[in-house]
């Protein structure tokens, strides 16, 4: 009850206090802000290139040859099957059956482009790095290839290929991807066994080469 | 010296600075503006262009606004969304006037002979009348209409085979095939000259191994005149007669366009000319028939960059070969009219279309043949086409794969996409069709109410309860095509088929005619009236026939809507939603103006924040 009666003096005699005063201080600029646009547009997960596309990219990049030509190039030492075994995969429509085209990926369609990639970058491999093709005339490896090549002399290199693949140029992507990719070139250098088909550094390049056929953003946009 | 050395450093320095680095936004737009207006990404010379100080990103758009990258991703939108092609086993189109079968039989030498021959060709005589030219009699097997030959084939003689047949180089082999002495065999050269292949190691004569250089063709089927007479025999067949001897089938009996015309002339692409007389033959060169065998006719099958880059072909009978070309006439269609930035509305309302050789030859010969069927007993035996034979280009010879024409006016009922045959029978019924286009051009769906359905004996859909909620819509629409029989092309005109047949009408409609019963309502039927099928919607729609469904979509306010929301959902990978809304109306506004151009509406997309933010960027790939 003391207490009680000790809490309401302190109370009364505080709330009978003078009236509190805050009183003007000097003016002071506001700390510089940063506007934020909001982007209220709607958004989706990147679209996929339409398998169209991708055939007349791989053409392309097979030499602007027919699809039958491709397929004869490409088929030496298993590597290709038949166009017939991949076409579906890739997500095309079959307007036969209504077959709708495919708007996500899949496992099959990866491991798909992962066989393409692969066909694709062997026999580049073959035609222009063994063949010491001019420059000029190479679509995929437009670049002097260095045996164990040094991490700068590998960047260029794989510059030419990010740009073929991925449209940009190598420096644009993310910090590690450069720091990545020589490091699976050298894996592969390390672990290849020499005296096969391809020499270590050839190898090398074909699986740099098929990593960024089945990445991401090749098959992304 | 050191002043030119200066100056080079200078030269290479600048150099460099002009092809500095864009910021990854830019490359990646051009990426995407490359794969949707080039068909692939950019190449590095492409980049490296897009890397110079004066590049200029708006003239490139434009510059790839009429090449054949865009015109085959815009055709692609709609391509996808009719689904024009068909299985093979779905559609049965082989009629008997333009299929020539063939059997072997022994020649005077006792060797293999192919022979080709029509089921059911008129000839003179009553013992083959309708069948194979030699009677079992003369080779020693029955050939029935089909399956394998029956007994023990015998010797040919030399005279009687001269007297029954005839070699004839024909169109499949030779390219002058309408000379009197064909010269320019087919060859492997002619995938090049006409982008037409055979698999030549089926084209051979019984032996395997000689070179197939002409076909041997019983002499009525070898007949090259336009027009034949019309016999009748008076000969009327009952189940009750008995085989004649030595026949498989009975004589044919002569149909009522025979009986009414005896005597007269008849033009021998008519199917009540190979019905009805015996002077009608397949053609110069038999440009008017199709080999049922070999099989070594080589079509596209996987084509997705188009019939010139095939993925996949395979060696097929001519009849199939001669269906690939179907869906491929309405991809050429819509190409022309993306390629030429025609009014869209075109797809729809246009009597024009694209053909080829294969193409000419089928509306020339083939496509009238499946008319009239029972309606030859309502007097319908001249077709009124939908594709009128007249304005097929004569020039294009059926091998002519690669050479494609424009046929300005198919006809008076043409319209679109909706009078072809493959629109026509990849939607079989006039609801399929009216769907189709309900769907694809108006982005309007069926959704059903959540009723109960009940048994009714209602037949009106547009009134039976749980079914009104869509037919009250879908009838009206349907009933634009009741002019058009359903699985095939023929057009039903007023004159023969008017909406209410007194000749159909009947008390009782289990006793209506099998010929009324196919082409009028039972349900709608008494003693009074009668009604064409699939007419009950909109009696009147069905006069109008698909013209007027193509002017009723193309004039709803609902169609320039569903062109923007197709081409931009394509454009931008992703559904339009309704934060999407005030801009779809821009674009649809402009695109009305502008006089439905798909061009400046994709150019607009194109140019867009919504498509250069449409889709998350911000998770990166490692």
């Amino acid at each position: 009850m003391k207490g009680i009666a000790f809490v309401a003096a302190c109370v009364l005699a505080g709330g009978c206090g003078p009236k509190a005063v805050i009183t003007a201080g000097p003016t002071r600029a506001l700390p510089p802000h940063r506007e934020i646009v909001l982007d209220s547009g709607p958004k989706a997960p990147r679209r996929m290139v339409p398998p169209e596309v991708f055939l007349r990219a791989y053409l392309t990049w097979f030499g602007g040859l027919s699809p039958g030509a491709t397929l004869l190039r490409a088929r030496e030492g298993d590597l290709f099957d038949q166009w017939t075994d991949y076409l579906a995969a890739l997500g095309l429509p079959d307007h036969h059956f209504d077959v709708p085209r495919a708007m996500q990926s899949n496992t099959v369609m990866l491991a798909a482009i992962g066989r393409l990639g692969e066909a694709l970058c062997i026999r580049s491999v073959e035609l222009e790095l063994r063949a010491n093709t001019p420059i000029a005339s190479r679509v995929i490896f437009a670049f002097e290839a260095t045996p164990q090549p040094t991490r700068a002399q590998f960047a260029a290199g794989f510059d030419v290929l990010h740009r073929t693949f991925l449209g940009y140029p190598a420096g644009l992507g993310p910090p590690q991807r450069l720091e990545r990719f020589f490091e699976l070139h050298q894996k592969v250098v390390a672990n290849h066994a020499a005296g096969q088909r391809l020499t270590p550094d050839e190898m090398a390049w074909a699986a740099v080469c098929t990593a960024l056929v089945q990445h991401p953003e090749t098959g992304l946009y | 010296m050191s002043r030119r050395l200066a100056l080079l450093l200078v030269c290479l320095v600048l150099g460099r600075a002009a092809e500095a680095q864009r910021p990854l936004a830019d490359y990646r737009y051009f990426r995407a503006l490359s794969i949707d207006l080039n068909g692939r990404p950019p190449t590095r010379a492409e980049l490296a262009d897009l890397e110079r100080p004066d590049f200029d990103i708006a003239a490139w758009i434009d510059n790839h606004l009429s090449g054949r990258g865009y015109v085959e991703r815009v055709t692609r939108i709609y391509t996808d969304l009719l689904r024009l092609e068909l299985p093979d086993s779905s559609i049965s189109f082989a009629p008997r006037s333009i299929l020539l079968r063939w059997t072997s039989i022994l020649g005077p030498d006792g060797r293999p002979i192919d022979l080709y021959f029509r089921n059911g060709q008129r000839r003179a005589q009553p013992a083959i009348d309708g069948q194979v030219c030699f009677t079992a009699a003369e080779i020693g097997i029955q050939v029935p209409s089909d399956g394998a030959s029956i007994g023990t084939p015998k010797a040919v003689t030399r005279k009687l085979l001269e007297a029954r047949t005839v070699v004839v180089r024909p169109w499949w082999l030779y390219a002058d095939y309408a000379r009197p002495l064909p010269r320019d065999r087919a060859s492997a050269a002619w995938v090049q000259r006409f982008g037409y292949e055979l698999v030549w190691s089926m084209f051979t004569e019984p032996d395997g191994r000689t070179p197939m250089t002409g076909v041997r063709v019983c002499r009525e089927e070898a007949q090259t005149a336009e027009t034949g007479r019309v016999f009748a025999t008076g000969y009327v067949a009952k189940k009750a007669d008995p085989l004649l001897p030595g026949r498989l089938t009975r004589l044919p009996s002569d149909t009522p366009f025979a009986v009414a015309n005896a005597g007269s002339s008849v033009s021998c692409s008519l199917a009540v000319a190979f019905e009805s007389s015996h002077e009608c033959g397949c053609g110069p060169g038999l440009e008017r028939c199709l080999p049922s065998g070999p099989n070594g006719f080589v079509s596209p099958w996987h084509a997705p960059l188009g019939k010139d880059a095939t993925f996949f072909a395979a060696a097929r009978p001519a009849i199939l070969w001669l269906r690939a070309w179907w869906s491929e006439e309405a991809t050429k269609f819509i190409e022309q009219i993306f390629a030429g930035d025609q009014d869209v509305r075109l797809l729809l309302t246009s009597p024009a279309t694209r053909v080829n050789g294969p193409l000419a030859q089928f509306y020339r010969f083939f496509a009238n043949t499946t008319c009239c069927g029972a309606g030859t007993e309502l007097g319908y035996t001249r077709p009124v086409p939908l594709f009128d034979p007249a304005a097929v280009p004569t020039t294009l010879a059926p091998f002519e794969v690669s050479t494609w024409a424009t046929v300005e006016n198919r006809g008076e009922h043409a319209a679109g996409i909706l009078t072809m045959p493959i629109f026509l029978l990849k939607y079989g019924s006039q609801r399929q069709r009216a769907h189709a286009i309900y769907k694809a051009f108006m982005c309007r769906e069926f959704v059903a109410e959540t009723v109960k359905l009940e048994p009714s004996t209602e037949p009106d859909l547009t009134k039976r309860t749980g079914c009104a909620t869509c037919h009250r819509r879908l009838e009206p629409m349907a009933a634009y095509f009741a002019r058009v029989v359903e699985s095939g092309w023929t057009y039903l005109p007023p004159t023969t088929f008017p909406l209410s047949s007194p000749r159909c009408t009947a008390r009782d409609r289990a006793q209506m005619s099998p010929a009324c019963a196919t082409f009028y309502d039972p349900d709608f039927t008494d003693e009074r009236s009668t009604m064409l099928r699939g007419a009950y919607g909109a009696p009147a729609h069905a006069d109008a026939g698909p013209r007027g469904f193509a002017a009723e979509v193309s004039s709803s306010p609902d169609f320039a809507p569903c062109v923007v929301r197709n081409v931009a959902q394509s454009f931008l990978g992703r559904p339009l939603t309704s934060d999407d809304e005030r801009w779809r109306q821009e674009l649809s506004r402009a695109f009305v103006t502008g006089g439905y151009r798909i061009r400046a509406l994709v150019q607009a997309i194109v140019t867009s924040r919504q498509y250069r933010e449409a889709n998350d960027v911000m998770t990166e790939a490692r």
